[in-house]
């Protein structure tokens, strides 16, 4: 009776283990299956486990006075087992299954389950010890992932070299015109609306959706959707760190660079501005000396690479001529709740843009396409009709009317640029009342605790109430808003995102401007319990 | 039991409506007389068959939910019986897989736009010689090309609106030009910019300015390769009619759609609410959702008439089979009727016309009437004699 308790308990911790290392292994592929990262979620998010260790736990006890503490064990898993959410169907980032994730998963499970088995047969005549020694297994089934990754990242690396060698020869083989596209902002918008141009304009565009941005991504985008009447590539370029770029510019060739702004994004990971300039500048340096270089004039980092790294053809962008010569000038910008129209003036033409998006920094990464687009030949007519049909990227400074209350919605990892451009729109659309929902800005390291008091600055004019969200910026943005002459019962703290949106439900009425900035992804925010 | 092998989705943009349709047609299919084989024709072009296609949850977990799912080819020569399984690649697949045939009776295509409706799959059904329901190559081709499809109207003496047909070179060259042929031709703002081969209401777009005209005809060419320019009617009343085949055609009542803004857009067709049902409740009806008067009894019964009989003309023209939808529009001001445009598989299979006949065709009934219309169709068309051979060569 015994030993089949201990099957069936052994059997039932087992599938308890399956779910709960489902449930790891969803933040694990979050965390781009770094062991340092995922240690780091782990860490700050108290993430170890307690339902099963309590479980054991009691079991323990009561396994001090009868063995068939192992009946409690077995039913207990199996509740366990039945109450875990499966993570592949639930959740706003929902684990995806990939080749690489099933591998982990399948060994790391396998491992656990060795582990637990060796355990059970070592100790079957300790119930007790065994039970304390299974909240180890149980408590180590992140770890078993981690262990899985370590061992099958040989094989891993091989495989990746092998796919990334095929898409360069791809790309070796069929040479598209490529163009890179990078700075601290704007890289995926502006790819896919110089995607959507290029198409409509010179021709076949390949061009990676979404966020694509590393060389793991890119190669598998190339290898599976590739086709290769497309003369074309537009490749964003996302630099991690030194060297990131570099590696992506083996991969991808260059022929053209768009650089949109040099800022201070994950200054966290540089340190420094000048080492955020010296992996950007890695793209340009990448173009070869007849290439075509397109920078942002009125950024001071993307104009000083232009002279730097001057091509044959370098043409600048931008709206403000007092920082110099522009090849593409913007003019007389304004907005409306439909969204963006300017006078752009190209070899002494002029051209009428009206397009759905809203705000500053995405005119000016339209700008850059624009230019990019007629560089390459394309009739600046078309180009111009094409942006029209642009659709705006979701969350990306969107206006949306919901029952009479206006949305403006720029929930996407939030920055001192776009921030800024987000509150010049809640200044410049009318409303009677006019509300920011904010967390503040993250990742700018030391510059963080200026830039969100910065924002709480310029914020304090154009708002009615503003909602604090969260601790990590409170006391930044709180003294901005003060110091902008927000009156303090204007100003509401609220600890979570929950709470804060309830409250904001409270307080809406009709007619309602509200500007939601940086609505940190369930990452961040949203705890679970395991 | 005749087994039928329903098939939908597509490679097309309109994808999920023809899902929507075909689990709207699977649901009503006489079960008494047919056994349903759905074939689900995934965004891949790949084709799957299995039991859980039946479930609308299923879709929601593509492309993952696929594996479950056996994939089957249709083999283009006469003979094969139905459908082809094939093996799963992998290790174990290669020692037990083996081709296997699925029986069946009949097909049935029900799919919107682009290689489902306008003769591609059709094409194929030909070449492997099976009975299909619905039109065949040629009417359903010339009825996907709206241009073609107003031409043959006016053909027969049914009014159209004047339209310009623009390629897609000729766009990219130069607008200016391409915007003075439509000036030329002698329509004016406001003007409908349509893709000239796409069912559903995906990149027609109006346009009241220049601009407007340029962002629309560039739009156009990102779905098709040529686009259509109509004048707008700005006062407008749409009157749709469904007919279906039979011993003789029969017609049933019109409907007006009743839309938001004067035109129907793709959310208007789809994704509008009919009230308080909501979004969801509304997209996973289809057509059937929409909000519409079916057999108003205050419309002119000339205009009446004279739609139930340009459209039993036109299907007959074009030797339609199956049912089609036909729309048409009333300019208002100006107390005119114009055909507009012929769906050879229409939304919801126009179900909902049907019901409202005098006496009432339901759902069931138009189903069994036109699967067995298409075996009817079959025998006729398999007496006719094909000369297969060797002659020349055999001298």
């Amino acid at each position: 009776m015994i030993s089949f308790l201990i099957v069936t308990s052994t059997v039932a911790l087992v599938m308890f283990g399956y779910r709960r290392m489902l449930r790891y292994l969803r933040y694990f592929q979050q965390e781009e299956y770094t062991a340092v990262r995922f240690h780091g979620w782990l860490r700050t998010n108290r993430a170890w486990d307690r339902r099963g260790s309590a479980l054991l736990a009691a079991a323990f006890v009561l396994a001090l006075f009868t063995p068939f503490a192992l009946a409690a064990v077995t039913v207990g898993f199996v509740l366990l087992f039945i109450g875990e959410p499966d993570p592949r169907k639930a959740g706003k980032i929902r684990l995806n299954m990939t080749q690489r994730a099933t591998k982990i998963f399948q060994l790391a499970l396998g491992l656990f389950a060795s582990f637990v088995a060796l355990f059970t047969v070592a100790l079957r005549h300790d119930i007790p010890l065994l039970l304390l020694l299974l909240v180890l297994a149980v408590q180590a089934i992140p770890h078993f992932l981690l262990l899985a990754n370590l061992l099958l990242s040989p094989f891993e690396r091989r495989l990746q070299r092998k796919f990334l060698n095929e898409a360069k020869e791809i790309f070796r083989r069929h040479d598209p015109f490529t163009i890179g596209i990078t700075g601290s902002y704007g890289k995926t918008s502006s790819k896919a609306a110089l995607g959507h141009v290029l198409s409509a304009t010179v021709g076949p565009t390949f061009c990676p959706p979404k966020s694509i941005n590393t060389p793991m991504g890119i190669t598998r985008e190339i290898r599976e959707r590739y086709r290769a009447e497309q003369r074309y590539a537009v490749i964003e370029m996302g630099a991690y760190g030194p060297g990131s770029i570099k590696r992506l510019c083996d991969l991808t060739p260059p022929d053209a660079a768009i650089i949109t702004i040099i800022g201070i994004a994950h200054l966290e990971r540089y340190k420094t501005a000048e080492t955020v300039y010296q992996a950007k500048s890695e793209l340009p340096q990448a173009l070869p000396a007849e290439g075509l270089l397109i920078c942002n004039g009125d950024d001071d980092g993307a104009r000083r690479m232009a002279t730097e790294f001057a091509k044959e053809t370098t043409l600048l962008y931008g709206f403000d001529t007092s920082k110099g010569h522009l090849d593409c000038i913007g003019r007389n910008l304004t907005f409306d709740a439909a969204g963006s129209r300017c006078e752009i003036e190209w070899k002494g033409a002029k051209y009428e843009l009206r397009v759905k998006h809203l705000g500053r920094p995405a005119v000016s990464n339209l700008l850059g396409v624009f230019t990019m687009a007629c560089a390459l030949g394309a009739d600046p007519t078309i180009a111009i009709a094409s942006m029209k049909n642009l659709d705006q990227v979701d969350n990306r400074l969107v206006l949306v009317d919901e029952g009479g209350v206006l949305w403006l919605k720029d929930a996407y990892n939030s920055n001192p640029v776009g921030f800024e451009a987000a509150l010049e729109m809640l200044r410049v659309l009318e409303a009677p009342r006019k509300i920011l929902i904010t967390p503040g800005m993250v990742e700018l390291g030391h510059e963080q605790e200026l830039q969100n008091e910065r924002m709480g600055k310029l914020a304090a004019d154009s708002c009615s109430t503003v909602i604090v969200v969260g601790e990590t910026n409170r006391a930044a943005l709180e003294r901005g808003l003060r110091a902008g002459g927000l009156p303090e019962e204007s100003i509401v703290a609220i600890p979570s995102r929950d709470e804060a949106f309830a409250r904001l439900r409270e307080l809406l009425r009709p007619g309602d401007l509200v500007l939601v900035e940086n609505d940190l992804p369930d990452l961040y925010e949203h705890k679970e319990s395991f | 039991m005749k087994r039928v092998a329903v098939l939908f989705g597509g490679v097309s943009v309109e994808h999920e409506i023809s899902v929507i349709s075909a689990l709207q047609a699977i649901g009503a299919i006489d079960t008494t007389q047919f056994t349903v084989i759905p074939v689900y024709i995934a965004q891949s072009g790949r084709w799957y068959v299995g039991d859980r296609l039946l479930d609308k949850a299923m879709y929601k977990e593509l492309p993952q939910a696929l594996e479950m799912l056996q994939e089957v080819t249709l083999l283009p020569f006469p003979g094969t019986n139905g459908l082809t399984t094939r093996a799963k690649s992998g290790f174990l697949s290669r020692w037990t897989g083996k081709d296997e045939t699925i029986p069946v009776d009949l097909f049935f295509p029900i799919f919107h736009g682009q290689y489902g409706e306008d003769g591609c799959i059709q094409g194929l059904l030909e070449l492997a010689q099976v009975p299909y329901v619905g039109s065949d190559v040629t009417a359903s081709s010339i009825a996907m090309n709206k241009y073609l499809c107003k031409l043959a109207a006016k053909a027969i003496g049914i009014p159209t609106l004047p339209g310009v047909l623009l390629g897609r070179a000729e766009i990219r060259k130069d607008l200016s030009r391409a915007r003075k042929q439509i000036f030329d031709a002698g329509l004016t703002f406001p003007l409908f910019v349509k893709p000239c081969h796409l069912g559903s209401s995906i990149g027609v777009s109006r346009a009241t300015d220049e601009a407007a005209l340029d962002a629309a005809l560039v739009q156009v060419c990102r779905f098709d390769t040529h686009a259509l320019v109509e004048p707008c009617v700005t006062k407008i009343m749409e009157i749709n009619v469904s007919v279906r085949d039979g011993k003789e055609p029969a017609v049933s009542v019109v409907e007006i759609p009743v839309a938001s803004d004067g035109v129907l857009s793709y959310e208007d067709k789809y994704l509008r609410s009919g009230g308080s049902k909501g979004k969801a409740a509304a997209a996973s009806e289809g057509m059937a959702s929409l909000t519409r008067v079916i057999d108003p009894q205050d419309l002119d019964p000339n205009y009446k008439t004279q739609v139930q009989e340009s459209a039993y003309a036109l299907f007959k023209a074009l030797g339609s089979s199956g049912v089609g939808r036909f729309d048409f529009i009333v300019d208002l001001e100006k107390g005119q009727l114009f055909f507009n445009e012929l769906n050879p598989i229409p939304g919801s299979l126009s179900f909902y016309l049907w019901e409202k006949c005098g006496p009432p065709v339901l759902f069931t009934e138009l189903l069994t009437s036109i699967m067995d219309r298409a075996l009817e169709r079959y025998a006729v068309k398999r007496e006719l004699e094909q000369s297969v051979g060797f002659k020349a060569l055999a001298r």
